[in-house]
């Protein structure tokens, strides 16, 4: 309940920021443009699949949630840096409020982020002539939610831990690291050695995988990336609770 | 008549530096208790450990008889702190900074519409009701912050420099609010200011360097020291160091 009535507070902060509009519309359009554009101009011959819509839509859409991660962070270490933060650990609220209230209000955020992606994808489709089928793209939207809730805890525990500052930075290693080895920009599946080791041991490749098989209908086939992708879930989530708890038992400031 | 609060040798560390060096005092239940000092000299770090905001190093304090270190979460449903640095949502009005902070204390929607009208009454707080807090001037901002801590119904209230910062207007204006929660509610209130101890303060503690050297009324340190009034206790006190 506690969580509940801090997560309408956030909601409300977040609703009242610019920002979020330029993130949660702006950024997924402007790469599916671009990305589209892209793939366009590659020749038929070169086999490329990740920039064709229906590869792409996932993969954007998964890329779209570590924006989110980055949008999580800096909403923690904003409020970290008010004096309002005094009140609330002076509060009864515990860590698990705390947690659930950042987690229901970004994740409303994500949610209409990966809404906008679809959206602007399906039309893209019409337009160079792809195939995206609309059930397809909401059981790929429902399999992107563990991925954003991973998103989301990583996010809070980097915004708990790191100051305003260098949040961001820590962010865009994990942007980076998840361009490299999730599958989204280039195909790994056809890449052995090292990289594709690395990416199996990460929870980015399973869920842009999860994400590709639920668009395309493969439900059998995207039971296992997706069963991984929900124990990362619950892994980080854990372990952001277990971090604000920590936090919550040290001297504010 | 009953203690709202009973600090136990007290203390704080920052490194190996003392910020509070074992303070004891009591603080009667429905009377306003005035903690005066200097910058630096301990207030803020004292209210933050009575609060629950920081772990006391050693020593302890009861609040209605229930101890600041064991039952830490306890007690955080009872006090409430109004901080130095003015503390509200900024993109929040001020309707809506009052309901948050009676919904994260527990409080259901029927009282929290109560509880919140009420204190934009107390406080006359209508015609900025509507306002974001962030565009509030110092004042209202001070009222508004009080109003936040007062309407989680604690028992026991501290007001860290409630009026630092603010104009004469603005300041006599929040005596009078103050004055007015003396009858609600038992309060700690740190300040620098003689005067405003002179005008609010049931008792008084001089702190200098994280430690309490004079308690009582202000009549009793103005005999205690041999002065003529609080000011000159005040330096004969905190002055011989
Ligand atoms: N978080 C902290 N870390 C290190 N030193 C601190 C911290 N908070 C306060 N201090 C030090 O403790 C002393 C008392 O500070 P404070 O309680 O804020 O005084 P006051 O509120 O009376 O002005 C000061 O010397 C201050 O520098
Ligand atoms: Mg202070």
């Amino acid at each position: 309940m506690k969580g509940l009535i801090f997560c309408k507070r956030t909601v409300k902060e977040i609703l009242r920021d610019p920002l979020s509009y330029i993130f949660c519309l702006g950024f997924p359009i402007i790469m599916l443009i671009i990305m589209t554009i892209v793939n366009e101009s590659i020749p038929k011959q070169a086999n490329m699949t990740v920039f064709q819509i229906q590869n792409l839509a996932p993969g954007i859409a998964y890329f779209g949630m570590t924006f989110v991660m980055l949008f999580a962070c800096i909403q923690v270490s904003k409020d970290r840096n008010t004096a309002l933060i005094m009140r609330l650990h002076a509060s009864p609220m515990k860590s698990y409020d705390f947690i659930l209230g950042y987690t229901l209000s970004v994740i409303i955020i994500a949610l209409l982020q990966l809404a906008v992606t679809f959206l602007a994808s399906y039309i893209v489709a019409i337009v160079v002539k792809g195939e995206l089928s609309i059930p397809g793209m909401f059981m790929s939207m429902l399999s992107l939610i563990p991925s954003a809730i991973m998103f989301i805890s990583f996010g809070m525990i980097f915004g708990t831990l790191v100051s305003e500052k260098a949040a961001p930075g820590v962010c865009s290693i994990i942007i980076s690291v998840v361009g490299m080895i999730g599958g989204i920009w280039m195909d790994i599946d056809n890449m052995k050695g090292a990289i594709l080791n690395i990416s199996k041991w990460l929870p980015f490749y399973h869920g842009v995988k999860a994400s590709r098989l639920m668009l395309a209908g493969e439900y059998s086939e995207m039971i296992k990336p997706l069963a991984i992708t929900i124990i990362f879930m619950i892994a980080t989530y854990v372990l952001a609770i277990v971090i604000m708890r920590i936090k919550l038992n040290k001297d504010t400031r | 008549m009953a203690n709202a609060l009973e600090i136990k040798e007290l203390k704080k560390e920052y490194g190996s530096k003392a910020a509070v060096n074992k303070i004891s005092f009591d603080v009667e239940e429905d009377s306003l208790f005035a903690l005066l000092g200097v910058n630096g000299a301990g207030k803020t770090t004292t209210i933050k450990m009575l609060t629950g905001l920081a772990n006391p190093t050693s020593g302890d304090a009861m609040i209605f008889g229930h101890s600041i270190v064991n039952e830490k979460e306890l007690v955080k449903t009872f006090v409430n702190l109004s901080p130095q640095e003015t503390s509200i949502a900024p993109n929040l009005s001020v309707r809506e900074n009052l309901e948050f902070m009676a919904g994260i204390y527990g409080m259901d929607k029927e009282k929290t519409a109560r509880k919140t009208q009420e204190m934009i009454e107390m406080f006359s707080l209508q015609e900025v009701e509507k306002d974001k807090a962030k565009t509030l001037s110092g004042g209202w901002q001070r009222k508004v912050s009080i109003a936040m801590a007062l309407i989680t119904e604690p028992k026991l209230l501290f007001l860290d420099e409630p009026t630092l910062g603010l104009d004469v207007l603005a300041r006599r204006e929040l005596w009078n609010v103050i004055e007015k929660l003396k009858k609600e509610v038992t309060i700690v209130l740190t300040t620098h200011y003689m005067e405003e101890v002179e005008a609010l303060a049931d008792k008084i503690a001089i702190m200098v360097s994280g430690e309490v050297k004079a308690i009582g009324t202000l009549n009793e340190l103005i005999e205690q020291t041999g002065t003529k009034n609080l000011e000159e206790a005040f330096v004969s006190i905190a002055g011989k160091n």
